[in-house]
């Protein structure tokens, strides 16, 4: 898929607005990709449950290829690249969750449909972002609004007090919050970019900028934090911490916001560590699991042993046994993948999300308008960090934080939301080409 | 601001290639680590696609293999409860443990070209073989170790001291591994505990036994022990209380201190050479140590140097204070001294084989602990010899061959006194060191003694 991905690099600038041909034949490899993994699943089998799945496939191809014809038709000039490749990840998750479980499987497969939808929309609706940049405060109350909803009206799942039910489904706020959070951000810096890095005055030759500048990031960034704590999302914490991080470093360029945020992340987390068992626990497991194979370690250890297991090959589609792990349909599902395509299956997951991160980065840096390619910067750090935070939790390089692996794991609220990430990208790359 | 978005993309992709490369870490580096974790309910999965490997005594004598009935692998034990406590198990409702466990990455063909060829054999439906595991143990000597203990709870080591290589490992009572998941309720509300590997988990005082530690600390410390006299009267009186021997033997020197195996004489030498030395001698040995035999040893126990006061010492110095140590231990305190001071890291497996018979693994004999000087080897070998010739361990005598020995009789709360001895033979070349523990039995000299008498004889005849 990369050498295909190169080889059409350059040409996609040159190519006449509506062609979209390399969009075309990379979605034909993800299609093609999907239905053999469908197939592979049932390979030789017969019955009711073959013929769902292959449907649900199917239908997903086709709407990948319908998506790109209402592109094309309506002379959207977006990223060839994002969809594909995003494409190429969802593929993934949807015949891994059919192996897994038909059941998520199924509701995945909605799910998407749905997503595909919230993409079309999001293109068609926010094509132009720039007047988005003027309702960062609204942004800010109503990510929240959201935030706060849970902790009253909330239901417990894995731990985490973050999601609302209604009933037939359950929606995670902070996974659209997110969204917002990157919105108001990126707002509220192209405004003040110029004063936070340059600072308005000095204190002890560091030259700070006045209160009234910094106070509403901080706050912002304080009030997420502390309502994430009260719902124990230790992954979305962690996930808006450093997307804020990487956001203030690009829109100011300065190491000292840098290390101050991280003095503020290590006396928080220490703080937390003190505070709250969960958190110990989590530190605990990831420090040495193995005493504790049987309580708290259990998860991770057989995560452990399903990337072990796996090797460099894997044991092959269907052949592992990655229903051991607890919550392998969600946060787990890398481990799965692992365990049965093996390292370079695990390691083509990783460089899909590279793909996508390189992109990001190409349209921040096409982009003209300062606000829009912070959004894109941000959108970008945000994918590129959960991808990280994810993957490393469950590999033990970092302590395992829950949150789900985007495009892959199963996840309605998770998959929308990254949908219309998708679509605010793609946008914004409609737009840079505009002003090329 | 266009630079800034340029540094932070790239420190992003490079996190995530620091993924790629750990995660190539783990498989690659790390390999089937993780897999062969006996929690690891694979296996079990594993078990019952792959040929498990046979594994084999070192005469070529079937221990384990996998034979068919009905359309489920099941594992044979030929030898049955003769090697339970070594080989360990497999069970889908009990675990695994033991070489078994131990062994897995190999038997179940996860290293090497197995890893690979089972792999293409997976995806062509054939069957996926395991390789084979070849011991150190002779299950001639394994058997008669059993047999010489019969009814008795207790354990017997015996090793080749020039190599480390273990010859038997026994630990009585045993259980049959063939019947192990009808067995198992009874298995652990018995009394005995006939689950508990005696030999290497044991954790017993050892008595007089310990007198050779002692001695070669004491030596170590102040060379000119050795022509030093000491008086016994039967009594030594530490801080207040009063520490009693077998008999008033005189004035000794510390040969025949071994030999008579004088309590009083060795609980002063351990006074003498003060808490410190005496700990460090106790590491030296390795006491304190999990050799990694391949079965889980537990490491010998004792008080902390700066906790050690006088009377713990005294005791400590003749196997009654407060340390507990386990079978295989001390016959590596034998083996030891028959080394010259040269202790060899102990083995059980001796070569691993994948499927095809390609050697995978040759364990050859490795040094492991500087434990003392050929001087004092020397000194502490004489009292051995004259414990076996004319002291507390004649029993222990073979027709024609000098043997050196040491008994103990150890005080427990659990009734009558643990017999132990340990030695080694031929006194002059070792080629043979031994440790025999049988549980509340009685004295050294009477009931261990003869059990490694006739083990060493036995094992000499056979050309040991």
């Amino acid at each position: 898929m990369s050498g295909v991905y190169y080889a059409a690099s350059h040409s996609n600038i040159k190519s006449p607005a509506g062609g979209r041909k390399v969009e075309r034949n990379l979605l034909f490899l993800a299609a093609l990709y999907l239905l053999a993994g469908i197939m592979a699943l049932y390979l030789g089998e017969s019955g009711s449950r073959v013929i769902i799945a292959v449907a649900a496939g199917l239908t997903v191809a086709a709407a990948f290829l319908l998506v790109h014809v209402y592109w094309k038709a309506s002379g959207f000039k977006g990223d060839h690249y994002l969809f594909p490749v995003t494409a190429m990840l969802i593929s993934t998750g949807l015949v891994f969750l059919f192996r897994l479980d038909p059941y998520y499987g199924m509701r995945q497969f909605i799910w998407i449909l749905a997503g595909l939808g919230t993409l079309v929309f999001t293109s068609r609706v926010l094509l132009d972002l720039r007047f988005l940049g003027d309702y960062k405060y609204i942004y800010a109350l109503l990510g929240l609004i959201a935030l706060i909803l849970p902790i009253f009206f909330g239901k417990e799942q894995g731990g985490a007090k973050s999601w609302l039910d209604f009933g037939f489904f359950q929606l995670q706020p902070s996974e659209f919050v997110k969204i917002l959070l990157v919105l108001f951000l990126a707002g509220y810096l192209a405004e003040n970019r110029a004063v936070l890095a340059a600072g308005a005055r000095s204190l002890g030759g560091i030259s700070l900028p006045g209160l009234p500048e910094w106070a509403p990031l901080v706050i912002m960034w304080g009030v997420s934090l502390l309502l994430l704590v009260f719902q124990r999302d230790l992954g979305a914490a962690l996930i808006y911490f450093s997307t804020f991080l990487a956001m203030v470093y690009a829109a100011t360029a300065r190491i000292f916001y840098v290390l101050f945020g991280l003095g503020l992340f290590i006396a928080g987390s220490s703080a937390s560590y003190l505070l709250f068992d969960h958190v110990r626990a989590r530190v605990l497991i990831w420090l040495n699991p193995w005493p504790y194979i049987d309580n708290i370690g259990y998860q991770i250890t057989q995560s452990l042993f399903a990337i072990g297991s796996g090797g460099i090959f894997g044991a092959g589609l269907g052949q592992g046994y990655p229903g051991y792990i607890p919550l392998v349909h969600s946060d787990f599902i890398f481990p799965a993948i692992c365990e049965e395509l093996g390292l370079l299956g695990g390691a083509g997951i990783i460089i899909l999300f590279m793909m996508l991160i390189f992109r990001g980065i190409k349209i921040a840096l096409r982009v003209r308008d300062e606000f829009l390619a912070l959004v894109a910067i941000g959108l970008t750090s945000l994918l590129g960090l959960q991808a990280f935070i994810i993957i490393a939790g469950v590999t033990r390089l970092l302590p395992l934080t829950g949150v789900t692996l985007p495009y892959v794991s199963y996840g309605g609220s998770s998959l929308v939301a990254n949908f219309i990430l998708l679509g605010l990208l793609l946008n914004i790359s409609h737009e840079a080409d505009d002003s090329l | 601001m266009k630079q800034n978005i340029k540094r932070l993309g790239i420190l992003i992709i490079c996190l995530l290639a620091i993924l790629v490369f750990y995660l190539s870490y783990l498989n690659v580096v790390r390999g089937s680590e993780n897999v062969v974790n006996p929690h690891n309910r694979r296996l079990q999965e594993y078990e019952s696609q792959v040929r498990r490997g046979t594994i084999y005594d070192s005469k070529g004598v079937v221990l384990a293999t996998t034979g068919l009935s009905g359309e489920k692998n099941k594992r044979v034990y030929p030898r049955g409860s003769e090697t339970a406590h070594i080989l360990g198990y497999i069970s889908e409702k009990y675990g695994r443990a033991g070489l078994e466990s131990t062994c897995d990455r190999y038997l179940l063909g996860l290293e090497g070209a197995d890893r690979a060829r089972n792999y293409i054999n997976r995806l062509l439906g054939r069957e996926q073989l395991g390789g084979d595991v070849t011991l150190t143990i002779d299950s001639y000597l394994q058997g008669l170790a059993l047999d010489l203990l019969g009814k008795r709870r207790g354990a017997v080591v015996l090793l080749d001291p020039r190599t480390g290589a273990l010859l038997a490992l026994v630990s009585n009572p045993v259980y049959d591994p063939n019947k192990l998941e009808e067995i198992w309720p009874q298995l652990i509300q018995d009394e005995d505990s006939p689950l508990l590997n005696r030999a290497v988990q044991g954790a017993y005082p050892p008595g007089s036994t310990f007198k050779i530690v002692t001695a070669a600390g004491a030596l170590a410390a102040r060379p000119d022990a050795s022509r030093q006299t000491f008086n016994c009267r039967g009594l030594l009186e530490v801080n207040g209380y009063e520490l009693e021997d077998t008999a008033v033997h005189g004035r000794v020197d510390i040969k025949k201190a071994i030999a008579v195996s004088c309590n009083t004489t060795f609980a002063q030498l351990g006074l003498d050479q003060g808490a410190q030395n005496f700990v460090t001698t106790i590491k030296a040995f390795g006491i304190d140590q999990d050799p990694g035999i391949g079965l889980p040893v537990r490491p010998g126990t004792m008080a902390s140097p700066e906790e050690i006061i006088p009377t713990e010492l005294a005791g400590s110095a003749i196997g009654q204070g407060e340390l507990l140590v386990s079978p295989l231990h001390m016959a590596l305190v034998a083996a030891a001294i028959a080394n010259s001071g040269d202790l060899m890291k102990p083995y059980l497996v001796k070569t691993v084989k994948d499927s095809m018979g390609q050697v995978l693994q040759r364990e050859e004999a490795r040094h492991w602990l500087n434990v003392t000087t050929p001087q004092i080897c020397g000194i502490i070998k004489d009292g051995m010899v004259d414990a076996v010739r004319s002291g507390t361990a004649t029993a222990a005598g073979v027709a024609g061959v000098q043997v050196a020995g040491k008994t103990g009789s150890a005080q427990n709360p659990h009734g009558q006194t643990h017999a132990w001895f340990i030695g080694f033979a031929p006194a002059d070349q070792p080629r043979l060191a031994v440790a025999v523990l049988v549980e509340n039995a009685g004295s050294g000299g009477s009931v261990a003694a003869p059990v490694a008498g006739q083990l060493i004889s036995t094992a000499l005849n056979k050309g040991y």
